[in-house]
């Protein structure tokens, strides 16, 4: 299926971005890599008058580490995060994660700012984020405003995005040496959309976990951080009865809803699969 | 897909039945609810403009009204195309009953959906779904404790009219407890008319989605 018909404008700074933006509403929508919006207009699910692509806005990309954080511009290609070595070496969480991401053609247009502005509930990059406790940066007419993950993602593809702001970067706080993540997810087919996902971060001296996050994806409509459990797990050393009651707290906690291809019991088993192998790996 | 729900609206029960009969309130409710446009007796279209993420779709849609006890419960039969991006069939079930000064509203919706969005729409259609009802309900419930209306985004065909948004057992010249085939004011219709778009607005919510 081809794509209704719509304009099409390039503008050269993120000024001429947001007057196309107020001037047009919501009949406008941004495209940056595209890996969701043009298949949305292909399947003509939506038929925006105007496209505005800002891949043309200097100063949206790169990846950079700065005095308290890594900053990743929101034009920054998934495949680039993959291939960094500032994230291999100061946000590892984020390289790992990184194959995970669809297939390599798509990571090599996508971009973080995309996925996080989207918030798919199934998506990895808004996982990480809240996992990281990292900052989303947005820009507007009036300015710039900094947003924690835990506060930014609201409801099914609704997020704390305003209709006249631009995503501009992500922030992620360095962590000390101490520290160590792990992400893994579980799908039908390598780069399938994930039936459920895990990243865990946590200080790790011997089999004891400290500061631990545990963030699901998949399992509710936003990516949902399992406090409970993190609460039975932490500053205990593994053992099999702590995984046991771990599983079963996480049982208890989480409120997946089922979908055509699998049941809510179905999700909850696989979260507490992915916890028990992801711990197990960290303290080995 | 199955969904069912229930929810405690703050307000006696003759005033949710009455209220849930009010095509102004209802169309102001359901998110995106454009037109609703009686055809025959037994027979509402209507059409509802609906967002969830970047998706902007129109949906159409037919439903026809069974099993109708008033103040209590109702059976919608609904079909609907959304064009290009699928179609979906099914049928609901409201029942209202008394809780505390309140009232619960129970509903079960089955529906089938087909072409794209039943292909690709498949893991996301139960959650679209209980989000535009969580979104409904908050609507009515703010509608009938005082709290402020949506914006009207209805046709001149129903501007037009004027009937009293009830809020008690007050239809004039027409038993309640009658068939409501049988003489037919506009308030009859219009009183099918919500059934039909709550049950096209289920229809709808899950007919958008990208998968």
């Amino acid at each position: 299926m081809k794509a209704p018909q719509f304009d099409y404008v390039k503008p050269a700074s993120l000024g001429e971005v947001f007057s196309l933006l107020e001037i047009n509403g919501d009949s406008a929508r941004l495209i940056a890599g595209g890996q969701t919006l043009l298949a949305t207009l292909n399947m003509r699910l939506s038929e925006p008058k105007l496209l505005i692509d800002i891949n043309g806005v200097r100063g949206l990309s790169g990846i950079s580490l700065q005095e308290r954080f890594l900053r990743i511009g929101a034009m920054t290609r998934h495949s680039e995060i993959e291939e960094s070595n500032l994230v291999a070496q100061h946000m590892p969480l984020l390289a790992m994660t990184a194959p995970h991401v669809a297939h390599k053609a798509i990571r090599n247009k996508g971009t973080i700012g995309g996925s996080i502005a989207f918030a798919d509930p199934a998506a990895e990059w808004p996982c990480c984020a809240v996992a990281l406790d990292a900052v989303i940066v947005a820009a507007s007419k009036r300015g710039l405003r900094r947003v924690n993950a835990a506060d930014f993602f609201r409801e099914l593809y609704k997020t704390d995005l305003k209709a006249d702001e631009l995503i501009v970067a992500l922030e992620f706080p360095l962590q000390s040496a101490a520290t160590r993540c792990i992400f893994d997810e579980m799908a039908r087919r390598h780069g399938d959309y994930p039936i459920v996902g895990l990243a865990a971060v946590a200080d790790v001296s011997g089999k004891t976990l400290n500061q631990l996050r545990l963030v699901f994806l998949g399992v509710g409509n936003t990516p949902i951080r399992a406090r409970a459990t993190e609460a039975i797990l932490e500053g205990k050393s593994l053992s099999s009865e702590l995984m046991a009651a771990a599983k079963s707290v996480l049982a208890g906690e989480l409120t997946p809803g089922a979908d055509l291809y699998n049941s809510s019991e179905m999700k909850i088993h696989l979260a507490a699969v992915l916890m028990k192998r992801l711990l197990e790996k960290m303290t080995s | 897909m199955e969904l069912t729900g229930e929810q405690i609206v703050r307000a006696p029960r003759q005033q949710v039945w009455d209220a849930l009969n009010d095509p102004i309130i209802l169309s102001r409710c359901i998110p995106g609810c454009e037109e609703v446009k009686k055809v025959s007796e037994s027979e509402t279209h209507t059409r509802v403009a609906i967002k969830v993420g970047p998706v902007r779709a129109r949906f159409s849609g037919k439903m026809f009204m069974t099993d109708i006890v008033v103040p209590s419960s109702c059976t919608i039969t609904f079909e609907g195309s959304g064009g290009a991006a699928g179609f979906a069939k099914g049928r609901s079930g409201v029942t209202l009953t008394d809780e505390g000064a309140g009232t619960k509203l129970s509903y079960s919706v089955e529906a089938s959906v087909g072409g794209k969005l039943g292909q690709i729409g498949g893991r996301l259609i139960d959650s679209s779904a209980k989000k535009m009802a969580d979104e409904f309900f908050a609507a009515f419930d703010s509608a009938l404790t005082g709290g402020s209306l949506p914006e009207a985004g209805l046709t001149a065909s129903q501007k037009g009219v004027t009937y009293p948004i009830s809020a008690g057992p007050s239809v004039t010249g027409a038993s309640l407890g009658q068939s409501p085939f049988a003489g037919g004011g506009f308030r009859h219709e219009l009183y099918r008319a919500f059934w039909f778009s709550f049950g096209a607005a289920f229809a709808l919510l899950i007919t958008r989605f990208l998968g």
